[in-house]
């Protein structure tokens, strides 16, 4: 298809979009504000509203006794509290609302609020957690041969551990809520949500109404990324809250400093791994114990580790592995997903393994990678029983080894090694096979209800979300083409769900391939009704020689018998006959993944519907004196099987490229001693800027290679390119190991800030 | 003395007042008034402290020959008073009159500049800015003017795109037309001083600089702000009502630079981007600095004196300008006086400014005795961040090659901007060769004893600092 700008690029670049804090309200809207908990881990002994109550345009002060439903907000586990009782596990806790008339006013009525509290020895790290066994809840295993038996007779047997760290999602838009009370129990609920439905069904049972009361709706979000999959419901929860106790609109916008410290972060990973190998650098087993920082409550650790211990293995066919897998509970704000969703932590391992079995080995890192690959014919099972269908690598690994000059460019940077000792350069390639599809498999549907009117024009509804990923931009072109007629026609509308009930969360990886293929059914149920009435119309005038239904088809804004092509009517004046003609013109889709199914106990299926692919090659210079890296150039050729709209997708692999850097290089947090987060505004905590780009930063397609499950032949892209910022990463690797030739295996976590970097070396040094 | 403010905005004369029971305060942001008004909610918060420039909007000022100089500039840190004589763009004004979008605005569109859109309006008035000052901008030009501005969608390569592809029509475009226009307004808008007075605060904006001064003696516990890049954040994240502020932004004379043949006199009130440029060709380590000094929003409010008044220790400018042995000038409405920045800086966040003193001017040597001078800061990201480790190096040479003088001043290593006195007083009459240095680095541990916190940990800036000597070292030889 073609390169369409993102449907509502217009809009963004005059300002005319229109997000939550921008949506007018009557003059009634009251600010509404979340009271959080200072501690990490606290009894609440005492508390007293009464001055707060009393303080100037102060609506509302509620506290937990004021839900008049349920007092929970957990998606999966019923273990997050809308507002504390009587202890805090985490800085950042909601415990008391404010509603107010005025953003200063809710301020003043907060420093009124009085809490006693008795202070409790927090857990805040993965290590103590450990200590106290603090678990989450069970552990999970994957396993695949005996990795204990290939570990005691492989040739050669490393042990060690990676660190992976937290990574704070950085919407632009902060979490956001504008509820607006209706009749009785109604509640319109404007949240910047991934997923409307758990945002409405929260929303209902903490007001303790009936589902069909609270309609949640999203026009667009900016920016989201995982962070707004689950926690985006507590938002709309606190402010639903408060629109019922005040019976006025109410909205809730995240300061962002409240934002980074009440949310949660991508996991952080302690992994511990044993591996066993050839000569060749071939993997012959590989333990490994996986063990997340789930924060404060469940949320979706479980998920986003399952993930994790699902792409351990990345493209690399490993016959012995066994992966155990631990959630470990803190007194953090409990993380979530974030776009990879595991799979980055995952990956993280894996590579960083076969990085030093190289540097132990003395080979190139890229030679041990290929070694490894998932074969086509043979060795193409995962470690949990998925067959690897169309595999990418071989010819990925192909096109861009020579496009990118690797091994060329490899020996002009050992050279430039050899002759500069304050600057070092490094080079590293990395692959990607991203498994696509909800894990958990009943989330694999999605729903569509598509409006055409009798001027032509149509309306599409689904249930996806659009936080910038370009989805509705996609679905336009899905619908437009499926109709046969031009863009300009298609609307796509915010995403409601009282027009598209029960819907799965724009995640995964998933929002097109599911509400694409949703969107289509609904228009072949229409065309088929429109299809069936123009046979009619058409064979009218034609009684000898009728058209035949199945030959109709829909093109260039007109609809034309195939067979007899002077038999055509344009498309609004087909949709106008069909009206006179009493045939239905609106109608809903569905769609469910087929042929996927996962036993999550046993740890064995075929839990992905496909998988996407692609590699990545950077190459840095870095100062080892002061740890400051630059990144020179980066070449990625990426699997995006017949792209459905090159401009959206190659914006989503260079974004989610940097955004993978960012988690590799110099987003870093940190909490104190007590929990607090130090790095809780864009001052400390660095997010790339137009700097930190590649210098030369080359996108390529993998062309001709169509998918053939997928919604017109596509592949999502999404997710997946950021995991190519992994390539950069073991490219500063390579550099720091450079300063010792390359002998001696650098200590290295994630990410490699400049204190990380000048620190490993001058580990080396010693 | 006025006690409205006004400026131009959609094309008209906007005048506020403070006084008659409004919502708004002198300490009301440009970006929090914006986002009252109907029409132009394209500005967005994403920060509200200049770390993410998602509320960029462009002022228009008069500028000499009647033109119009056009800066880009945070919203979410600017006061309204700040506004006061100038033209102010938002996202809202790039259409023309036909509805037409602006060369930036569709360059944007068609590049894939925008994802979720959130970001966009701030860097579309970056792109603008840069429109209106850089014809066929260089790719550095193009970063800088967008280094303010987070992305979090596009890893910014198509909006790189975007402004090179936007930025060759001379700069043309429908406010060209309108110039003359806005010029008689600007020129219309009394340049008199203001004073508002609310329930809770009284702002002074003086226009010239002995009423400054005597505003500074009645009022010695006034708040000073030009750029309020700094003060601002104690409204927008401390949510604190200031109760007594002097703007110092409309004082001309603390705006000027003056030049002999022995000395350059900076304005303390000169923003930083016009110190940059006044510096490229005879300081280039401060030069260097202020290249990666927060970003171009920041700069064009941003001043040397107001950066220097606030004596951080983990100051940018305040190393470079030691080791180029600046002078400070401080004048009170009875004295002037001039000192060292050494003698200036007395603790953390402590100078030796008197409450009725104003920091009025830094001086520079032109000539530096052939010393070699540098500059550096290390920080997480190199641009837009706050330094971990900031140094500003000198070194002058006997004839012999022997260390004659050297000034060795660490940001970031102390409470406040120091000197590693062991390490120089090792390095002194020694040979200026790699084993010295290397042996100099050891005293660094006797010179500081930094701490641990959100910028890096202890070990962490104690070598960076040892580095940064041998760093040093190695561009002298």
């Amino acid at each position: 298809m073609k390169q369409i700008p993102h449907e509502s690029a217009s809009k963004h670049v005059s300002g005319e979009a229109v997000y939550i804090d921008d949506i007018p309200v009557s003059d009634q809207l009251l600010i509404g504000r979340v009271v959080y908990s200072p501690h990490a881990h606290a009894k609440i002994k005492s508390f007293d509203l009464n001055e707060s109550r009393k303080s100037e345009g102060v609506h509302a002060v509620l506290f937990y006794k004021d839900i008049p439903g349920h007092n929970q907000m957990g998606p999966v586990v019923d273990d997050e509290l809308c507002l504390a009782i009587d202890e805090v596990t985490f800085v950042g806790q909601a415990m008391f609302l404010i509603a107010a008339e005025t953003e200063s006013q809710v301020r003043t009525a907060e420093k009124l609020i009085k809490v006693e509290y008795e202070l409790l020895d927090p857990i805040l790290t993965i290590e103590q957690a450990i200590e106290k066994n603090n678990l989450l809840g069970p552990p999970r295993t994957m396993q695949r041969g005996d990795a204990n038996e290939a570990l005691s007779s492989a040739p050669h047997v490393i042990k060690g551990e990676i660190r992976t760290g937290a990574q704070e999602h950085w919407y632009l838009e902060s979490q956001i809520s504008l509820c607006i009370p209706g009749e009785h129990n109604e509640m319109n609920v404007y949240s910047g949500t991934q997923n409307p439905t758990e945002t409405q069904i929260l929303v209902a049972k903490v007001l303790g109404v009936p589902f069909n009361e609270v309609v949640v709706e999203i026009r667009r979000m900016g920016g989201a990324f995982g962070g707004k999959e689950t926690q985006a419901n507590h938002i709309a929860c606190w402010s639903a809250l408060l629109a019922q106790a005040t019976k006025r609109p109410v909205k809730i916008r995240l300061f962002r400093d409240d934002d980074m410290i009440m949310t949660g972060k991508r996991h952080r990973f302690l992994t511990r791994y044993e591996v066993g190998f050839d000569d060749n650098g071939k993997l012959l087993a590989l333990k490994l114990e996986l063990n997340s920082d789930g924060g404060a409550a469940t949320d979706l650790s479980f998920a986003i580790i399952e993930r994790a211990m699902l792409h351990t293995d990345n493209a690399y066919f490993v016959p012995n592995m066994s992966v155990l897998a631990r959630v470990w509970k803190t007194n953090l704000p409990s993380n979530t997903a974030f776009r990879g969703f595991g799979g980055p932590q995952g990956m993280a391992a894996i590579e960083s393994i076969i990085d030093r079995i190289a540097r132990y080995l003395k080979k190139d890192t890229l030679d041990v990678r290929y070694t490894n690959f998932y074969g086509i014919e043979t060795n193409n099972v995962t470690h949990y029983g998925q067959k690897i269908e169309n595999n990418r690598l071989f010819v990925i690994y192909d096109q861009l080894m020579k496009s990118s000059e690797y091994y060329k460019r490899r020996s002009e940077v050992n050279k430039f090694n050899a002759t500069h000792e304050f600057i070092k350069k490094g080079l590293a390639c990395t692959p990607v096979k991203f498994g696509i599809s909800f894990t958990t498999t009943y989330l694999n549907q999605a729903g569509a209800l598509v409006n055409v009117y009798t001027d032509g024009t149509i309306l599409v509804n689904h249930g996806g979300t659009e936080m910038g990923q370009g989805l509705h931009t996609k679905i336009q072109q899905i619908a437009a083409a499926e109709f046969g007629v031009s863009l300009e026609r298609v609307k796509v509308d915010s995403t409601n769900t009282s027009k598209i009930p029960n819907t799965s969360a724009t995640a995964a990886s998933s929002g097109t391939d599911l509400n694409g293929a949703a969107v289509k059914n609904a228009i072949d149920i229409l065309k088929f009704r429109i299809a069936e009435e123009m046979a009619k119309v058409f064979s009218e005038k034609n009684p000898s020689n009728p058209t035949i239904q199945n030959l109709i088809q829909f093109q260039k804004d007109n609809v034309i018998d195939s067979a007899n092509p002077e038999r055509n009517m344009k498309f609004d004046e087909v949709i106008n006959l069909m009206r006179l003609r009493q045939i239905g013109l609106s109608s809903t889709g569905y769609y469910r993944t087929p042929e996927i199914g996962w036993d999550k106990q046993k740890g064995w299926g075929k839990p992905f519907y496909y998988y996407s692919f692609g590699m990545c090659v950077s190459e840095i210079l870095l100062d080892i004196l002061t740890g400051r890296h630059t990144i020179l150039r980066v070449d990625i050729l990426h699997d995006a099987g017949k792209s459905l709209n090159p401009l959206i997708d190659r914006g989503q692999i260079e974004g989610g490229f940097v955004q993978g850097v960012g988690w590799c290089t110099t987003e870093e947090i940190k909490w104190d001693d007590k929990g607090r987060l130090m790095t809780h505004s864009p001052d400390t905590y660095k997010i790339p800027t137009v700097q930190d780009i590649p210098k030369d930063f080359r996108v390529e397609f993998l062309q001709d290679y169509p998918n053939p499950i997928a919604i017109r032949q596509s592949k999502t892209v999404a997710e997946p390119p950021f995991m190519y910022g992994l390539s950069t990463w073991l490219a500063i690797k390579d550099a720091v190991s450079a300063t010792k030739n390359h002998k001696i295996e650098p200590e290295f976590s994630l990410p490699a800030t400049n204190e990380v970097i000048l620190l490993a070396i001058e580990r080396l040094k010693q | 003395m006025q006690t409205t403010i006004s400026f131009v905005l959609d094309g008209k004369i906007v005048a506020l007042d403070f006084n008659s029971g409004s919502q708004l305060t002198p300490t009301t942001t440009v970006l929090n008034y914006l986002r009252s008004l109907p029409n132009h909610k394209g500005a967005k918060e994403g920060c509200a402290e200049g770390d993410c420039s998602a509320c960029t909007v462009v002022l228009g000022e008069l500028a000499a020959e009647s033109k119009i100089y056009y800066r880009s500039v945070d919203s979410c840190l600017l006061f309204l008073p700040m506004l006061h004589g100038k033209q102010l763009i938002t996202v809202e004004n790039l259409q023309n009159k036909k509805g037409q979008l602006h060369y930036v605005q569709s360059a944007m569109v068609e590049a894939g500049g925008s994802q979720c859109g959130f970001c966009t309006p701030g860097i579309v008035m970056s792109l603008f800015s840069l429109y209106k000052n850089h014809n066929m901008p260089t790719r550095e030009q193009i970063n800088d003017a967008i280094t303010g501005n987070l992305c979090r969608c596009t890893g910014y390569k198509p909006i790189v795109e975007a402004a090179a592809q936007a930025c060759v029509y001379d700069g043309i475009d429908h406010f060209t037309d309108d110039e003359l226009a806005t010029v008689e307004f600007l020129k219309s808008i009394s340049h008199d001083s203001i004073h508002i007075r609310t329930k809770d605060q009284e702002y002074f904006r003086p226009h010239n600089l002995n009423e400054a001064l005597s505003l500074k003696s009645k009022y010695p516990n006034a708040i000073v702000i030009s750029g309020s890049t700094d003060v601002a954040l104690r409204v927008t994240k401390g949510h604190e009502v200031l109760p007594q502020l002097i703007d110092l932004s409309g004082v001309d004379e603390l705006q000027s630079i003056q030049e002999t043949a022995d000395t350059l006199t900076l304005g303390a009130g000169m923003i930083l981007s016009d110190v940059h440029q006044a510096v490229k060709n005879n300081y280039p380590a401060l030069y260097a600095i202020l290249s990666v000094f927060g970003s171009q929003q920041i700069r064009n409010v941003a001043t040397l004196g107001g950066n220097l008044g606030t004596a951080s220790p983990i100051s940018d400018t305040l190393p470079v300008l030691m080791a180029y042995n600046a002078t400070i000038i401080l004048q009170s409405i009875k004295a002037k006086r001039e000192i060292s920045l050494d003698e200036f800086i007395l603790g953390y966040r402590k100078t030796a400014r008197k409450l009725d003193e104003l920091i009025t001017a830094v001086r520079l040597l032109q000539s530096q005795n052939g010393a070699i001078i540098k500059s550096y800061k290390i920080s997480k990201r190199k641009d837009l961040d706050i330094s971990s480790v900031s140094a500003g190096f000198r070194l002058e040479f006997n004839d012999n090659k022997t260390v004659k003088d050297i000034k060795l001043i660490y940001g970031g290593m102390a409470d406040r901007t120091k000197r590693a006195t062991n390490t120089e007083q090792f390095l002194l009459g020694k040979l200026w060769k790699r084993e010295i240095v290397e042996e100099a680095r050891l005293f660094i541990n006797n010179d500081f004893i930094p701490i641990s916190d959100a910028r890096g940990s202890a070990e962490f800036r104690t070598t960076a600092a040892k580095n940064l000597l041998l760093k040093f070292w190695s561009e002298t030889v």
